[in-house]
């Protein structure tokens, strides 16, 4: 188990020390002098010379990489070049936000796709199986902003159920935020409960067709006794394995929820710095965002670690 | 030999249309086709012709209206279908072409190299897509080339795994020993032996990847970051139109019908293909 985790971990950090690297050239790259844009078209030369010197822009690459990845490892990710503010304060509020929403999002949309998923594969041909089936493989061809259309067009303008913006009120008590939060997440869980049955479905169809499946049922034991203790346990870990896959995917869709719900998250957040040449913003952001990522696919394998003995009981290769 | 390829080609598309999937795909995906070969003629308008007023409901003149620079919306999203049925199919072409040299070696050679090739397409893959390419286009500023490129740069690590996996799954079998024995040279196995059999899948895979390249050119379009305008683009209409969307909903409407047709129409395909290689 340690060696394991030790492994898992090792990994983690050398692919957030791998992408830094990438986000720094990229950010070198760029024919933008952050100095400039900091201070804007109009100010004279010699101010901005003078704020390249102070923000050490002209010593080497290597360098600057060194002081800016150091910072990071403390906490300190630089100053906004846009709000003039520390870039750390700025995403942690943000990511929090975000947090929240893809939490909520996950809450809703894994129960509604595993089960979606077992029903169709325990059903396999029957009209629930061409019915959830169909479906789904609708839900996975609608990408988040045109579901987003759609359901706003539906929710909001036909219905006048659910606002079509989420911009959070600290004001507002916790029902009036919770409708508000109701559209972008059924926007950001659509195309992810498609995809979660899906998978689900094949994975529970081939368990039911398993030899230990059918010697349980041989053996007399009751239909719901074999699904809820034989078989679920098996069929689980392939969906399980696709969600820790598809983090990246919900990423982009958290981000264009943002987006379109006027939700202020860390997805916003970025685009806004990359719209801005914000570029401290962008990277120190970039990184966050990243390290969520592959924090919760680290986590995830953990999970999986536990659910599956196959992998717990293997010989180290 | 042209005649037996004409055959090879019409058996496999009668073969495909017997599935009722494959055969819905397939009607959906050339619906699009023939409208973006067809824009200049069915469309009632040029894509960025201005009419006399904005943000017109829809009209005999304006089947969906037109939207707040005056333009009417059904020639743009005719006009627009060009976009998405050109650039999508290109950057995944693109993208196999730059995967498939990795894939195939890394599979083939294993060892050190696949261990090194692994690793890299395992880091790049925890890096959200949606970041590479919004740092790509930021970096070099949007444009069709920037955005193409960006979406087949984003599907070189899946791509790369999936060819390799296949690659590992047939480079034992006894047609590839035999072909080693014969002192075949490496390339010549790997491009002559391998990978006919394992074009299949990639063909299939290449298909779902065209519906997430299309996804991908909207959200970049609905973010403001792909083509520019006044190129019509289904998710920059969806972007523009966003503002009048409880005034206008049939301008968003629309692109975003679109789109999602065009993509439930290749997964249509794709499981169609799937259903036939598992049927054989």
């Amino acid at each position: 188990m340690l060696a394991f985790l030790l492994n898992r971990l090792g990994t983690m950090l050398l692919t957030m020390l791998v992408i830094s690297m990438l986000v720094f050239v990229i950010a070198e790259v760029v024919p933008v002098d952050p100095a400039r844009s900091a201070l804007g078209p109009y100010a004279p030369q010699e101010a901005v010379d003078d704020l390249r010197d102070r923000m050490g822009l002209d010593r080497p690459a290597p360098v600057r990489y060194f002081d800016w990845i150091t910072g990071i490892v403390q906490g300190d990710f630089g100053e906004s070049i846009h709000y003039r503010r520390p870039v750390g304060d700025l995403v942690a509020v943000r990511v929090q936000r975000s947090l929240a929403l893809a939490g909520l999002g996950f809450a809703f949309m894994i129960p509604i796709g595993l089960a979606l998923g077992c029903i169709a594969g325990i059903a396999e041909g029957r009209v629930q199986d061409r019915v959830i089936s169909f479906t789904s493989s609708i839900f996975v061809s609608v990408p988040p902003f045109a579901s987003g259309i759609f359901l706003i067009v539906i929710f909001s303008l036909w219905l006048g159920w659910f606002p079509g913006v989420s911009m959070p009120d600290p004001e507002a008590g916790l029902l009036d935020s919770a409708t508000k939060l109701i559209l972008p997440i059924l926007v950001l869980s659509l195309d992810e409960i498609g995809y979660l049955a899906r998978m689900t479905r094949v994975s529970m169809a081939e368990v039911m067709h398993s030899d230990y499946i059918r010697t349980a049922v041989l053996k007399g034991i009751p239909q719901r006794q074999v699904i809820w203790r034989h078989a679920l346990r098996n069929a689980l870990i392939a969906p399980f394995t696709a969600i820790m896959l598809h983090v990246n995917w919900l990423i982009g869709g958290v981000v264009v929820v943002e987006v379109l719900f006027n939700y202020p998250g860390l997805g916003r957040l970025l685009l806004d710095a990359a719209m801005r040449n914000d570029f401290t913003l962008l990277m120190g952001g970039t990184l966050v965002l990243t390290f969520v990522a592959v924090a919760s696919q680290v986590l995830a394998d953990v999970g999986l670690y536990f659910m599956n003995p196959r992998i717990r009981f293997e010989r180290p290769a | 030999m042209m005649l037996t390829r004409r055959n090879r080609l019409s058996k496999a598309l009668s073969e495909l249309t017997a599935s009722r999937n494959a055969a819905v795909g397939i009607a959906i995906v050339l619906f699009w086709v023939v409208v973006a070969a067809a824009a200049p003629v069915i469309a009632p308008y040029g894509p960025t012709e201005m009419h006399d007023a904005r943000l017109q409901p829809p009209s005999l003149q304006h089947w969906l209206g037109t939207d707040h620079l005056a333009r009417d919306v059904m020639s743009r999203l005719f006009w627009g279908t060009r976009v998405v049925v050109a650039l999508a199919p290109i950057s995944v072409f693109l993208g196999i072409l730059m995967a498939a040299p990795l894939g195939l070696l890394s599979g083939y050679v294993g060892g050190r190299l696949d261990m090194l090739v692994m690793r890299g397409v395992d880091i790049l893959m925890s890096f959200p897509t949606l970041l590479i390419y919004i740092l790509i286009i930021v970096t070099f500023g949007p444009s069709i080339a920037v955005v193409v490129i960006s979406i087949s740069l984003g599907s070189i690590p899946p791509i790369t795994r999936i060819i390799r996996s296949l690659v590992m799954d047939v480079r034992t079998q006894d047609y590839v020993s035999a072909a080693r024995l014969r002192g075949e040279r490496r390339s010549y196995i790997l491009l002559r032996e391998i990978l006919p059999n394992v074009s299949g899948p990639i063909i299939v895979d290449a298909t779902i990847r065209i519906g997430y390249a299309i996804m991908a050119i909207g959200a970049l379009g609905f973010l403001g970051l792909g083509i520019p305008p006044p190129t019509p683009d289904w998710g920059g209409m969806i972007n523009e139109g966003r503002q009048w969307i409880f005034a206008m909903p049939w301008t968003v409407l629309a692109p975003a019908a679109a789109l999602s047709s065009m993509v439930v129409g290749l997964n249509l395909l794709a499981d169609g293909m799937r259903e036939n290689a598992q049927a054989r």
